[in-house]
């Protein structure tokens, strides 16, 4: 950890990491050699830095100036030797508890080789913002990937992202009242305040029909509204309005708990990957505290980790086969996949929200006996999958509905960042678990498997991936258990460093999930941002829709496998559809006074 | 201990499909709720405190991470009460694992459907213990003091004279302690630097 320059005659606050002696005074030569590219960044933009730091291994955090904010940016994402470089997210802190000032902080993936395991980095881009005035050019202009991103912490935070191209509101419901904003530190995490609804919808291009689709999406079953904008059965434009399940989790976590507690609520952020999330979080904690955690426990994370891919796959082909009217792939994909749901039941003591780890650790121990068990139900899937395969991919009504459907071209895929089998359908090759596999929560640097690729990006290819990663975890799941080794399954963590942040990340099924952790005093946290995968790769999807038919939608929203709740991780309300008038709250009080009694 | 060794046996015999409910019956559909639904023993359902091992020292209160249990002081009725709702609980077993006496007990049971949410609640009651000195009420609860004197080491006792103060409240210890040290160092430092230490030696226990 290193402090450059006058970091401290800047901005007149202290690095609390020095005063408890972990703060290793480094030289930034050092620093800037370790990886690179770091040193090419530091000499083209040398005036605009204050500081530079490694947070932890393979993170290194600049602090630039924010009127060269997209221009550092670009300058990583439009890196002419790491191809696959994408921006992951960015982070708002109300730190002016800390520093009297904002911060708003991007992050990028930066790929120097992909596979490369100890090459590839995360790199920070902190810049501080005027407490009275939090404005910040806008990357989004230039760059599609930071269009939800500056638009969440305009919302939650208020900041104000200068020249962004679509400010309108994102998260919050359009009953929130204006300049109220939930993530800083001087609002409580119970106030809730309502107001009359504002809709901002975007405008209807001329000569087109409006075709609503939500707010409810059909077969997956979740909140999201779509407005399909039609020239006879063609989509020309597509309006997105979600963050319907926005439950204020992120607050929550900030407010009341303490980090062991944290780990469960990451859990149920989301209903299918929330394992995903747990090894994240953890993750983000145990590299904070600087521990390493017993093998054995690594091996057994990466263990339900990828049986939990091989369910989830399975469940989304299912649904995928259910979208195209072809509901016998449905019913037997769902056949193969409930063992697997019966071995985690026995192995973690539930289906879902398995409550397995513990920040150093996991909570039960995978017993001999079990490992025959596994590998039974391996054997089983493998064959019924491939059975499956046989009879779905031999099908016209499956293969002529998603072929050529959906086409994400490359360069689309990358300016928004898609993640996931969603990416590598349209030839991006990224994989976190192969990218940053050194020093995670997770063993998959010692384990052999392969990351599937296709260049078509339409929704077959996205079937195909999908499958092919399915037998590559199967593959996995063996070699697990075959070098599985012995000794303990957890390390304690006493306290936690204050004032210390690190990013946990694990390869979802849809993409790396990132959970970045800044703690604060008294084992609690004072910053937890989440970005689940769909957050990158739902913006994309009003780019894939666009020249499909309407009968298409569905299937094409489908194919990246939406997670909704997961990505808007927080709060209540319903809101105006723009299609059936919804009741004020008065009105609605004054009717259920009148009626009280009669329902 | 015999038990526990048959137990792993019929963990490692348990399966789904050759329970006996499923082999008279269709492999798949089952009739419930009419039936009671086979779930493996490893199962994590609602746990239940058993109130007869219960101490009331409030660890699994600390680690629940949903709030679903809750401990409340009652000084005026001398009573410390332990509230577990299962509507409110996310079967994490967090508490099972802290209990130091095993008063947590898992169950598989995961049906809380019910048209009363009192159905839901346990709530455990215990006897604050009492000052011997002034009659006030302590913080902890008899069995508390009794589990720390099964538990601690009598070396510990003696060392810091817990079996005159275990059952005083903490300005009763403190006034103790400066009339002793009065007595003994013959009052040579102002009085309110003998409170002043005697707080940080009260607080160690």
């Amino acid at each position: 950890m290193v402090n450059t320059k006058d970091l401290e005659a800047h901005f007149e606050f202290e690095c609390k990491a020095c005063e408890n002696g972990r703060c290793a005074k480094a030289d930034v030569n050092s620093i800037l050699s370790e990886r690179k590219g770091l040193r090419d960044f530091y000499e083209a933009f040398k005036e605009h830095i204050k500081g530079c730091k490694r947070m932890t291994y393979g993170q290194y955090q600049f602090v630039i100036d924010r009127e060269v904010l997209p221009e550092a940016v670009l300058w990583w994402h439009n890196h002419p030797e790491f191809k696959e470089t994408h921006l992951s997210t960015a982070v708002g802190t109300d730190e002016r508890p800390l520093n009297g000032h904002f911060v708003y902080m991007p992050f990028l993936n930066v790929q120097v080789e992909f596979a490369n395991e100890p090459e590839n980095y995360w790199v920070f881009l902190r810049t501080y913002l005027l407490a009275d005035d939090p404005s910040f050019p806008s990357v989004a202009e230039k760059l599609p990937a930071a269009l939800w991103i500056e638009r969440e912490v305009k919302d939650l935070l208020g900041f104000k992202p200068v020249n962004h191209p679509d400010p309108r509101r994102l998260i919050l419901p359009e009953d929130w009242p204006e300049g109220v904003y939930p993530l800083r530190k001087d609002m409580d995490y119970r106030h809730s305040p309502i107001t009359e609804p504002k809709v901002e919808f975007k405008e209807k291009p001329e000569d087109t029909t409006l075709v609503p689709m939500g707010p409810a999406h059909m077969g997956i079953e979740e909140p999201a509204h779509f407005r399909l904008f039609v020239k006879g059965e063609e989509i020309v434009d597509v309006d997105y309005r979600g963050f319907y399940s926005h439950r204020g989790i992120e607050k929550t976590g900030e407010g009341r708990l303490t980090y062991n507690q944290v780990l469960f609520l990451a859990e149920r952020i989301c209903g299918i990957c929330g394992y995903q999330h747990s090894v994240s979080y953890a993750m983000a904690v145990e590299r904070l505290a600087d521990v390493d955690i017993p093998d054995r426990a690594r091996y057994i994370r990466t263990l339900l980790l990828e049986l939990e891919r091989i369910h989830n796959h399975l469940l989304w082909v299912g649904i995928a086969a259910h979208m195209v009217g072809y509901d016998t792939g449905f019913m037997h994909a769902w056949r193969i996949r409930e063992p697997v749901m019966w071995l985690v039941e026995r192995l973690t003591g539930n289906r879902k929200q398995y409550g397995m780890n513990i920040v150093g650790g996991v909570r039960r121990d995978i017993l001999d006996y079990r490992k025959e068990e596994i590998l039974k139900v391996v054997k089983q899937i493998r064959e019924g999958t491939k059975t499956f395969l046989d009879v779905a991919l031999n099908t016209n009504t499956f293969i002529k509905r998603a072929e050529g459907v959906g086409i994400l071209p490359y360069k689309v895929a990358k300016a928004y960042s898609v993640l996931g089998p969603t990416a590598r359908a349209s030839g991006r090759k990224i994989d976190v678990r192969k990218d940053q596999a050194v020093k995670t929560a997770t063993a998959y640097n010692e384990i052999d498997f392969k990351v599937p690729v296709y260049k078509e990006g339409d929704v077959l290819a996205r079937v195909l991936v999908r499958m092919d990663e399915l037998f590559e975890s199967l593959w996995m799941v063996e070699q697990l258990i075959d070098q599985m080794p012995g000794g303990d399954i957890m390390v304690p963590i006493g306290k936690l460093p204050e004032y210390e942040e690190a990013l946990g990340f694990t390869e979802a099924h849809r993409g790396e999930v990132v959970h970045y952790v800044m703690t604060g005093e008294k084992n609690k946290v004072y910053r937890w941002k989440v970005r689940a995968p769909t957050y990158n790769n739902l913006p994309a999807v009003p780019e894939m829709l666009k020249g499909y038919h309407v009968a298409d939608a569905p299937l094409i929203i489908a194919s990246i496998d939406p997670c909704y709740s997961c990505t808007e991780r927080v709060q209540f309300v319903d809101v105006n559809t723009g299609k059936v008038k919804v009741l004020t709250e008065a009105e609605f009080n004054e009717l259920s006074i009148k009626y009280k009694g009669v329902f | 201990m015999a038990e526990s060794a048959s137990y792993t046996e019929k963990l490692k015999r348990w399966d789904r499909f050759k329970a006996e409910k499923f082999s008279k019956k269709a492999p798949v559909t089952t009739p419930y709720p009419f039936i009671d639904i086979e779930k493996p023993p490893e199962y994590r359902g609602i746990p239940h405190i058993n109130p007869e091992k219960c101490i009331g020292c409030g660890a699994c209160v600390n680690a629940c991470p949903p709030d679903a249990l809750i401990m409340e002081w009652d000084k005026e009725h001398g009573v410390k009460r332990l509230t577990y709702n299962a509507a409110r609980c996310i079967r994490c077993a967090r508490c099972i694992e802290v209990c130091p006496t095993g008063a947590m007990e898992p169950t598989t049971r995961f049906e809380v459907a019910t048209d009363n949410k009192e159905d839901l609640v346990e709530v455990v009651e215990h006897k604050l213990a009492y000052c011997e000195e002034c009659g006030e009420y302590l913080d902890f609860t008899e069995r508390q003091i009794e589990y720390v004197r099964n538990i601690l080491p009598k070396d510990v006792f003696d060392a810091y004279a817990l079996e005159d103060r275990i059952k005083l409240t903490q300005e009763e210890k403190m006034r103790r302690t400066v009339i002793k040290l009065r007595e003994t160092e013959g009052n040579v430092y102002p009085a309110f630097m003998l409170v002043r230490e005697t707080k940080d030696d009260g607080g160690e226990e």
